[in-house]
């Protein structure tokens, strides 16, 4: 059946494409009735939306921020009243977003929201707030299009005031028609709110001079009454302050949950509130000591829950504990916990599932062996020789300082047949560790091109000369033979490690002309490099 | 009900009446309103060419009082005003201040204005506009707002404005609108010399004039939109507070820093949100309630909020500081740490990630510009809170322990 379809078809199509070109030219058609099914949108999608929601219901779901809602309701005030711009700030997942949005849920009031971090530069911003203003939907019709295209704050300010002055008058007749039909519920105002999420991002803009107290003087400079401005930022107002001031402000302060509180949140959607309790009870205090940012401690807890519901047969899903069983299972988890500790900030790349089958598997060798062969580890990425050589150079030249490279990098090799000529005193030696430990504590130094180059021919000159035996394996290095092996492309190797992060190229500097470089990689990673390629680091370590 | 209504709409009006500059700044005989609405007349009923500076610390209310002289203006004079109003934050360069002003001079005499006209066919059409503006006895009055800003740089827009009133058959007036006292000092010779010197200082109230604006905002009015004896007895409940001793220190201690109108405003707005709408009146506390949300001390909160692990950095890095320690990083830092209490009992990649929460936190940052060469570790800090601070900051911490502060000053 196909066959015969084939030479019919002006174009060449495999199959499978010309047996589905039917069906997928419907599936089209659905998909693109669906788009334009999306109807345009109405001043009702300024609102957040969802199901209205009392404020009791806001202030207990969020423990521990009763006063900081109260005041913001406050200063909101009841319907239609004028108000100074709020500035709301505090650490981070505090609640400051989802504060505010489920207050407008509550209050039932248009809403224009943008983040400073989605909207990553000023033209972004304008154009976002530009498009929920002007109700514009991006999609095929538009090709994907802004409603306005704005780079200058003149033209946003122009736009803006024509936009809102547009909203605000639809909002009035909305609310004349509801008065007018004796409606009382449905009532969303005639106000309208900007709000800026994420602002203490701006200040790292190109343009943050300008644009910051823009921003701040929007209030004044736009002269509505009927438009609200609220900042939430995660520093506090005082980092903001520039050449140009402004009026400021009114601040809102959203401190970190105390310990109570984070309770509180770590309980709510818990299967088994009890055993979580007791299991808080245990290993919650000595975890506050390191952070009370809610989002670290429950990726950290998590895992050391699971190990806590161990003993228990049914993984403590229903189970309520006992005295007994509490302290059962206190002694368990006790000894764990330091080593938990010391995870809280680490993400797993792999989910905890598999990590642990994984480790299931590795357990059944044998477990020395592997725990000191994880620990030593392989690299985790693969890497030519001549790059790895070229990234233990550059270690090397950014760990030691230039005058000791003649001593360690002299033809027969190494280090260890310096010739000493006395013993120096007690002072110096003491004065030269602190010297060296200083060096160290500075970090990598940087190094030019040219001593780079001539290490990396050492360690490679180094490197070929006791495998004569074993360049008939390596059928890579014997094409162009002798030294030449790992030298050819140094240049290009050196151009995709420094865009791979891994050295680090300076600007030129006109008086010396010459770029510098700087490795970044840890000495970790310089060993686990050096022992792939069973090269004696250590020995040419400075002070290891 | 009928008594919730009106309590909810006193703080209506009164968060209103904050809002609104007409009802802030009145036309008394002898006030700045009166002297600019009165020069501004003068030019336009002479037909002659005038500038005036506005000169004041930021919110003192001169766009206010601007707008006020311009509004009673325009009902007097319907026909012959015209305004242009630019802002120095926006208009600074002189492509964008040519096109405002022709847009806004399209926008008043209903001419189309395109987009794509360059800065010449702008600048011609402006000094066009001029000349026929004044041919038909119209006055066109250019508002520069952060006039300072416009001052940067060439001055070319100033030099063509006020060149440009220089020919006879020109009648404007240009207003700026000014926070710098010396605005006057930034211009050009040349600009210089074409600026009549009027200036008008907008000086921030004694404390006499803030007490009576006061009364003056929180006085419900006695007609018929307020029960009659509930706006009395609000009235007299605020002059109560305001003739109250413990209420004129608090509003003396929050002046004392800065008495600007828009300042003494942000105050009465907090207070008058916290109204209890129980009672319906205002109250001494609703004043204490503000006075003490407005007035923040960030940097001792961030320290109250500081965890365990990161108050030992802080207090480690204070030891650097005062041991005057030239190199100050992550891994010095570290070593402080291992001297006092010889162990390490965090990893050390937990103690980086609670020193970035430092960082974030802006009490320490680096003090190089190097972003990427070097490495967290590496990299210089330095404290942003001085000793005073992190002394207050560590009594009122909750999970510091005792030993931390004397550890600040103990030597070794």
């Amino acid at each position: 059946m196909d066959k015969d379809k084939a030479p019919q078809t002006p174009r060449r199509m495999t199959r499978s494409s010309a047996s589905s070109s039917s069906s997928a030219s419907t599936s089209n058609n659905v998909t693109a009735a669906k788009v334009n099914s999306l109807e345009p949108l109405t001043i009702n999608d300024l609102l957040v939306g969802g199901d209205p929601i009392s404020l009791d219901d806001i202030i207990s779901s969020f423990p521990g921020r009763s006063s900081q809602i109260l005041e913001i309701v406050r200063l909101l005030g009841p319907l239609n009243s004028p108000m100074l711009p709020l500035f709301m700030y505090g650490g981070s997942s505090t609640g400051k977003t989802s504060i505010i949005l489920q207050l407008f849920r509550h209050l039932n009031r248009p809403l224009v929201y943008s983040s400073c971090r989605t909207c990553y530069n000023q033209c972004i911003l304008f154009e976002s707030i530009l498009n929920q203003l002007l109700l514009h939907r991006k999609n095929a019709a538009n090709s994907y299009s802004n409603a306005k295209r704005c780079e200058r704050p003149s033209d946003f300010v122009n736009f803006l005031r024509e936009a809102l002055t547009n909203v605000i008058n639809n909002l009035k007749e909305k609310s004349e028609k509801l008065i007018s039909n004796n409606i009382t519920q449905g009532k969303i105002g005639n106000m309208i709110y900007l709000v800026f999420d994420n602002f203490n991002l701006v200040r790292e803009w190109d343009k943050s001079s300008t644009i910051l107290p823009l921003l701040f003087n929007l209030y004044d400079l736009l002269k509505m009454p009927e438009v609200g401005l609220i900042f939430i930022s995660s520093t506090s107002p005082d980092t903001f302050y520039s050449n140009m001031g402004y009026v400021e402000p009114i601040p809102i302060y959203f401190p970190d949950y105390i310990e109570g509180d984070i309770r509180q949140i770590l309980l709510r959607n818990q299967v088994n509130q009890k055993l979580y309790s007791s299991f808080l009870d245990v290993a919650l205090n000595s975890f506050c000591r390191i952070t009370r940012q809610v989002g670290d401690l429950s990726a950290a807890l998590k895992p050391l829950y699971e190990k806590y519901c161990e003993p228990l047969s049914d993984k403590g899903k229903g189970v309520a504990p006992n005295a007994e069983m509490k302290r059962r299972l206190f002694r368990h988890i006790n000894p764990h916990i330091t080593s938990y500790l010391n995870e809280v900030f680490k993400v797993s790349s792999l989910s905890s599932t598999e990590v642990e089958t994984r480790k299931e598997e590795k357990w059944k060798g044998n477990p020395r062996r592997l725990e000191q062969s994880e620990e030593l580890g392989s690299l985790a990425f693969h890497m030519s020789t001549s790059a790895k050589y070229l990234l233990i150079s550059a270690f090397l030249a950014s760990r030691n300082p230039a005058t000791l490279d003649a001593s360690l990098f002299d033809s027969k090799g190494g280090s260890d047949n310096r010739k000493r000529k006395r013993k120096p005193s007690e002072k110096a030696l003491e004065r030269k560790e602190t010297l060296e430990e200083e060096l160290l504590m500075k970090g990598p130094g940087t190094f030019p091109l040219e001593r780079l180059l001539a290490i990396f021919q050492c360690l490679v000159s180094v490197a070929e000369e006791p495998s004569d035996d074993e360049e008939q394996n390596n059928d890579g290095l014997g094409v162009e033979g002798g030294n030449g092996g790992l030298m050819s492309d140094v240049l290009l190797q050196l151009s995709s490690l420094c865009n791979a992060s891994f050295i680090f190229k300076g600007r030129s500097c006109p008086i010396e002309g010459s770029t510098r470089y700087r490795s970044t990689i840890s000495e970790d990673l310089a060993l686990k490099v050096a022992r792939s390629l069973k090269f004696p680091l250590s020995k040419y370590l400075y002070r290891s | 009900m009928e008594r919730e209504n009106h309590k909810m709409k006193a703080v209506n009006v009164l968060r209103s009446r904050i809002c609104d500059p007409k009802f802030i700044f009145n036309d008394s005989p002898d006030s700045n309103c009166s002297k600019l609405k009165f020069m501004i007349s003068s030019s336009v009923t002479e037909a002659c060419n005038n500038s005036i500076l506005l000169l004041g610390p930021r919110g003192s209310g001169k766009n206010a009082v601007l707008e006020l002289a311009i509004q009673d203006l325009l009902q007097q004079y319907p026909e012959s005003i015209s305004v242009i109003r630019l802002n120095g934050l926006l208009h600074s360069d002189d492509i964008s201040a040519f096109k405002e002003i022709a847009r806004q001079l399209c926008m008043e005499h209903q001419l189309l204005f395109s987009k794509a006209a360059s800065f010449d066919d702008n600048s011609q059409f402006v000094v066009a506009m001029l000349k026929e503006c004044g041919l038909a006895h119209k006055t066109v009055i250019f508002v520069l707002d952060e006039f300072d800003l416009f001052a940067q740089g060439k001055q070319r827009l100033l030099y063509s404005l006020l060149d440009a009133m220089q020919s006879i058959t020109s009648q404007a007036v240009v207003l700026g609108i000014s926070c710098r006292l010396d605005a006057d000092q930034l211009l050009e010779k040349r600009v210089r010399s074409r600026f009549s010197h009027r200036k008008l200082l907008f000086l921030p109230p004694s404390m006499e004039d803030s007490q009576r604006l006061l009364v003056h905002m929180l006085t419900l009015p006695i007609d018929s939109s307020f029960p009659h004896d509930y706006a009395v007895e609000f009235n007299r409940k605020v002059q109560n507070i305001i003739e109250d001793r413990r209420f004129r220190e608090t509003l003396n201690k929050y002046l004392n820093v800065d008495s600007s109108v828009r300042h003494l405003l942000r105050f009465l707005f907090c207070a008058v949100s916290h109204m209890d709408l129980q009672t319906g009146f205002l109250s001494q506390e609703n004043f204490e309630i503000a006075f003490s949300s407005i007035q923040r001390q960030p940097k001792l909160e961030c320290l109250r909020n500081c965890s365990f692990l990161e108050l030992h950095i802080l207090v480690c890095m204070k030891r650097l500081e005062v041991k005057e320690q030239s190199l100050c990083n992550f891994n010095s830092v570290m070593k402080e740490y291992k001297n006092i209490h010889n162990s390490f009992q965090y990893a050390r990649h937990v103690c980086l990630r609670a020193f970035e929460h430092l960082l974030h936190r802006e009490l320490i940052c680096f003090t190089d510009n190097r972003g990427q060469s070097l490495s967290v570790e590496f990299r210089p800090v330095k404290l942003l809170i001085s000793s005073a601070e992190l002394h207050q900051g560590l009594s009122a911490n909750n999970s510091c322990p005792g030993y931390l502060k004397k550890l600040i000053d103990r030597e070794g």
